[in-house]
């Protein structure tokens, strides 16, 4: 417990960390693709990846995810906290699953046990960027419009509620009429309405 | 049913330790370089001491994250954010009050953080998983022309008017690339981000070496993009069709 206290408080040790997480969110990804659950993400980036799987364009989550992802690595060693939202979960679990896909690197992706080492390995070099960064500090290494970016980035999340009212509508009235009472009930709770708007759907367009 | 219960256990368990221990250090930052986020980091300190307010405050997430895995097969970015670190923690401190020797602790986070992960993850999925076939059907058929018409259009007309609005050269870098990877690669997202920090960063500093090297590696992903889509034979052709 004393040996792995000390190795978990070197700060070497962190691509470890990054490892772990970016075999958890990789396999994850893969997961989602495979049985169709397990993304660790939110509603609008699993719409991007969904996109991907329907329709086989897969340009927009990988732009998205490159993008926070080369945010967060930059910004992860100047503060001295990666956020794993925009590192690991969009930029690896979501955007690195999407790039294999688009590359059609299936044995990857489609293989638990190779996805897992994949994720592990991307984890890595991550971590290892980041600890480099941290040594070098090379100057106008900052990266501009990160905060634009991640701005809007959040905002589009909020699109996909209404979007999916009008989806729900245009499906079938049973189900349009599920998402407009479920979204209302999780606007009264103060909770995104997009949850509601699915489950309502689902709930209600079970019994037609 | 079992192989996801087993592949779900592996994923959870990982991604709990990792995280866990990666809140624990964020005690320590910046001295060491930690991962999670400000926001939960703040949290964490919200309800510090206290296990009750950890459980809870990870309660009401794991209840959204619930009802995202059913509807749409994400489980929300706040298992990994929010449910894993106050559990662990809220765990931890059952046992012992004191957070320099619990919370503060990676080694202790990691140990409780991988069985919480493992817990909360495969619950979800095997939620997900429980989900009458009819039911999923139906998700998707909403979902998918949602999610088409947002990274179709939202998206890009999003990014597009955050490049516009954050001055003229971020403005004419986003629309530049914006619009080149709409035609190379069918989608502006891409470029409009990359036009936006590139854009932003002359703005800032000037035609650095690092904006300089950016622009290189823009321009050969376009010209490798575009050669392995057929864009550029298809615009020669056009090209060709004008008697050029």
């Amino acid at each position: 417990m004393k040996k792995l206290h000390d190795l978990l408080m070197k700060e070497n040790s962190f691509p470890l960390l990054t490892a772990m997480l970016g075999a958890a969110v990789f396999a994850g990804g893969c997961m989602f693709l495979n049985d169709g659950f397990g993304l660790f993400n939110d509603a609008s980036q699993t719409a991007m990846l969904l996109v991907g799987k329907t329709e086989g364009e897969w340009t927009t989550p990988v732009g998205y995810a490159a993008g926070f992802l080369i945010a967060r690595v930059l910004e992860g060693p100047l503060v001295g906290i990666l956020d794993i939202g925009g590192s690991m979960q969009t930029g690896v679990g979501t955007g690195m699953v999407a790039l294999c896909q688009s590359l059609g690197l299936t044995w990857i992706t489609g293989n638990f046990i190779v996805s897992l080492v994949a994720g592990a390995i991307i984890g890595l070099v991550i971590g290892t960027v980041i600890i480099g960064v941290r040594k070098a500090m090379p100057e106008g290494m900052s990266a501009s419009g990160t905060d634009i970016m991640m701005g809007v980035g959040n905002a589009a999340g909020r699109y996909l509620g209404p979007l999916t009212i009008m989806s729900a509508i245009s499906y079938s009235i049973p189900c349009g009429i599920g998402a407009i009472i479920g979204s209302v009930i999780m606007h009264k709770l103060d909770k995104p309405i997009i949850g509601g708007a699915i489950l309502g759907a689902m709930i209600i367009g079970a019994f037609f | 049913m079992l192989t996801i219960l087993l592949k779900s256990l592996v994923i959870g368990a990982l991604a709990g330790a990792a995280v866990s221990a990666g809140a624990a250090r964020m005690f320590h930052a910046p001295e060491i370089q930690a991962m999670g986020a400000f926001r939960t980091l703040g949290e964490l300190n919200a309800c510090k001491g206290d296990p009750v307010a950890h459980f809870s405050f990870g309660l009401g997430f794991y209840f959204s994250s619930a009802a995202s895995v059913v509807g749409c097969g994400g489980v929300t970015q706040d298992v990994a954010h929010r449910i894993i670190p106050n559990w662990a923690a809220g765990l931890l401190l059952l046992k012992n009050k004191k957070v320099e020797e619990t919370l503060y602790d990676p080694a202790k986070m990691l140990l409780v953080g991988s069985v919480v992960g493992a817990v909360v993850y495969s619950s979800l999925t095997l939620l997900a998983s429980a989900v009458p076939e009819k039911l999923s059907t139906i998700a998707a058929g909403v979902l998918t022309p949602a999610a088409n018409n947002m990274v179709n259009l939202v998206m890009p007309i999003l990014f597009w008017l955050g490049a516009l609005d954050a001055g003229k050269i971020t403005g004419i870098w986003g629309t530049v690339l914006g619009g080149l990877t709409q035609l190379i690669m069918g989608n502006a997202v891409p470029g409009l981000v990359l036009g936006i920090i590139c854009g932003k960063s002359i703005e800032d500093n000037g035609f650095t070496k690092m904006v300089k090297i950016m622009i290189a590696v823009i321009a050969v992903l376009l010209i490798v993009i575009g050669q392995a889509r057929g864009f550029w034979a298809k615009a020669l052709g056009v090209l060709a069709g004008f008697g050029l």
